[in-house]
């Protein structure tokens, strides 16, 4: 039995009935397949969440990466394309995420069990795009500020998630213009700011 | 920041109303200079402060893409004198100002058009924008040889305009001393055009069914659309060649070539206004591309603004322009009523102006349909023009009229002559439009 197959039926579950099925158990039935080869994939229904939402950060990076635009971008640049890409691709998921955000709402400091392995995911993704930043100058090295970058940009990524959870203009207008303008202002602040500036005159001043 | 965008509703109003209020501090300025200064030292005052508040309006304006700038382009087409010329300059600007679209976001609307990238359908996109306009921008392309313009369209822009407007209409209504209810219909007809040039499958229905009508006008050329690689917020056209106006006269085209491409514009916009019904209104300089090959050519873009004309105005317009009626009053005056110019509650002294202005005007700007062979090269015809236009603004009874005159389908209509007008002085044609 596929993984993936045990993933799909436990979402059209949890979609048909509005809730996970009561066990393990009763899922394999439906599946017609013994419970023990269930938790050769997964340890639990909430493993399942868990994998959902890797799949989306997963599939976002991978097809926004396939296409051919890609390889010329800004580190800017690269990551407003995953956003539209994952944004597009949750169009098909998004009773799903409804429901689930819904069950178990998201804060940006205490991330939900379903979302941890996607934000992992997530997290090492933002990082390559500093590392390449810091090539392009596009983001700038700050004593303590620097580690808290990677973070910084999941909680980007949840308000954007949240922003699109509810949104009611059509076909998501609305978040696309969140996203450019969200990811635009990110990155005038990682990039060369007047905080740098200001910090160097201090600097200057202490010194002298 | 200068790129940053107010985006809430909340945001956009906090704009307008600091520039409300810097207009008002400008106009302050503005008493003091003149309680202090001489009396030629007032004019100079005055034509200082129109030039602030035109700053101030226009900085506001250029950070709230969509409505306004549209609306302050169409302002600033407005030739009848009801705007200062420094408003007129301004706005004119406006079209060379708006943020771009980033790389992946033209990338997503193209996909959403036509189900893949622009990378994957073309042989070559260039990421950067060629052109930008208040509500999209243009990019080039090319497949298999074919050079491609593709138009992509602000996300949110038809979903904000609305708002926008109910924004911008108390500011433009005060700078202009217009009573805003008063308007009100014609506010409708200005609208209801704004917010169809966001409908881009609307755009490319007029452009291919104006384009095939009008494939009989010699030295007119018309872009090709390609329907496939188009959707809601994504046109994809040919690529047309040619100069823009500036620099088209720069090369020093001769007489010859001025005039037919004179030609072929005046016809093209005869056969829109009296035969096919509908007429592409917005002629601002930026939507057409000369070329000196073939004799003179000119191709024509952007059908985002076409103004459908009703059979009865069409007929009662065109008579405005033909002597045997506007040199009798008996048949004049009912039509100027008919058109909603005259009105039956008017005073007998603003009925006087109104025939007086009709029998100064009407002339004037009906010489290009009436003499054999017009020369818009002829510089007194645009100063009597701006003369009159002048005048009339500058007339205390006029002024004091608080209420819009005319039908609204003069608005449109007007804009195109008023275009077409400005386009050909600014060629120097000599055209053919008498005995029409």
């Amino acid at each position: 039995m596929e993984k993936d197959a045990i993933r799909a039926a436990y979402r059209a579950h949890l979609l048909r009935h509005n809730a996970p099925p009561t066990s393990v158990f009763q899922l394999t039935q439906e599946l017609g397949i013994a419970e023990s080869e269930f938790y050769q994939h997964y340890a639990t229904f909430g493993a399942i969440d868990r994998d959902i939402f890797r799949s989306f950060i997963d599939d976002a990076r991978a097809r926004a990466e396939a296409t051919p635009e890609y390889a010329a971008y800004s580190v800017r640049e690269k990551l407003l394309a995953f956003y539209y890409t994952l944004v597009e691709q949750l169009k098909n998921e998004r009773s799903y995420l409804t429901l689930i955000t819904q069950r178990e709402p998201f804060h940006n400091r205490l991330t939900p069990v379903y979302l941890q392995d996607g934000k992992a995911r997530f997290e090492e993704y933002v990082e390559e795009l500093l590392i390449e930043g810091r090539l392009t100058k596009e983001v700038v090295r700050r004593a303590f500020l620097s580690e808290r970058y990677p973070a910084g940009f999941w909680v980007q990524l949840l308000f954007l998630l949240r922003f699109w959870l509810r949104d009611s203009s059509p076909n998501f207008e609305r978040t696309d213009e969140a996203i450019e303008k969200a990811v635009t202002l990110s990155f005038d602040l990682i990039g060369r700011n007047s905080f740098d500036s200001a910090v160097e005159f201090g600097r200057f001043l202490f010194r002298s | 920041m200068s790129d940053h965008l107010p985006t809430s509703k909340v945001a956009r109003a906090a704009k307008l109303a600091g520039a409300g209020l810097r207009v008002g501090a400008n106009y302050v300025r503005h008493a003091v200079r003149t309680a202090t200064a001489s009396e030629a030292d007032t004019a100079t005052s005055r034509a200082r402060l129109d030039n602030d508040n035109a700053a101030t309006l226009y900085d506001t304006f250029s950070q709230l893409k969509g409505g306004p700038l549209k609306f302050t382009q169409l302002l600033s087409m407005d030739r009848t004198g009801l705007l200062p010329a420094a408003y007129q300059e301004r706005f004119a600007m406006a079209q060379h100002q708006a943020p771009p679209l980033s790389g992946p976001l033209v990338v997503k609307t193209f996909r959403e058009a036509t189900g893949r990238t622009p990378l994957e359908i073309f042989d070559e996109f260039d990421p950067a924008a060629r052109a930008a306009a208040s509500i999209g921008q243009v990019h080039f392309a090319r497949l298999n040889g074919q050079a491609l313009a593709v138009k992509v369209q602000y996300p949110g822009v038809a979903a904000s305009i609305r708002s926008d407007l109910n924004l911008i209409k108390p500011v433009a209504f005060r700078v202009m001393g217009l009573d805003e209810n008063a308007f009100g219909e014609y506010v409708r007809e200005v609208e209801s055009k704004l917010l169809e040039e966001t409908d881009y499958a609307l755009e490319l229905r007029r452009s291919t069914e104006i384009a095939a009508a009008s494939a009989h006008i010699p030295g007119v050329r018309f872009a090709h659309y390609y329907a496939e690689l188009s959707g809601p917020r994504v046109l994809t056209m040919d690529w047309l060649s040619g100069q823009h106006l500036k620099e088209f006269l720069a090369t020093n085209p001769d007489q010859q070539t001025r005039n037919t491409i004179g030609q072929a514009l005046w016809d093209f916009y005869d056969f829109q206004t009296r035969r096919y019904g509908a007429v592409h209104a917005d002629p601002h300089p930026g939507n057409f591309l000369f070329s000196a090959e073939n004799g003179g050519t000119v191709a024509v873009l952007d059908f985002g603004c076409v103004k459908e004309i009703p059979a009865d105005f069409r007929d009662a317009y065109f008579q405005l322009v033909r002597p045997e009626i506007y040199q009798d009053d008996a048949q004049l005056l009912p039509l100027l009523r008919q058109l909603n110019i005259l009105k039956t509650t008017d005073s007998p002294e603003v009925r006087a102006l109104l025939i007086d202005i009709a029998h100064t005007v009407l002339p004037l700007v009906a010489r290009p349909f009436v003499e054999p062979e017009f020369d818009f090269g002829d510089p007194s015809f645009q100063t009597e023009i701006t003369r009159h236009a002048e005048a009339l603004a500058a007339n205390p009874l006029l002024r004091a009229q608080r209420e819009p005159r005319g039908v609204p389908h003069f608005i449109y209509v007007n804009r195109a002559y008023f275009g077409l007008y400005t386009l050909l002085g600014d060629l120097q044609a000599r055209v053919r439009g008498g005995g029409a």
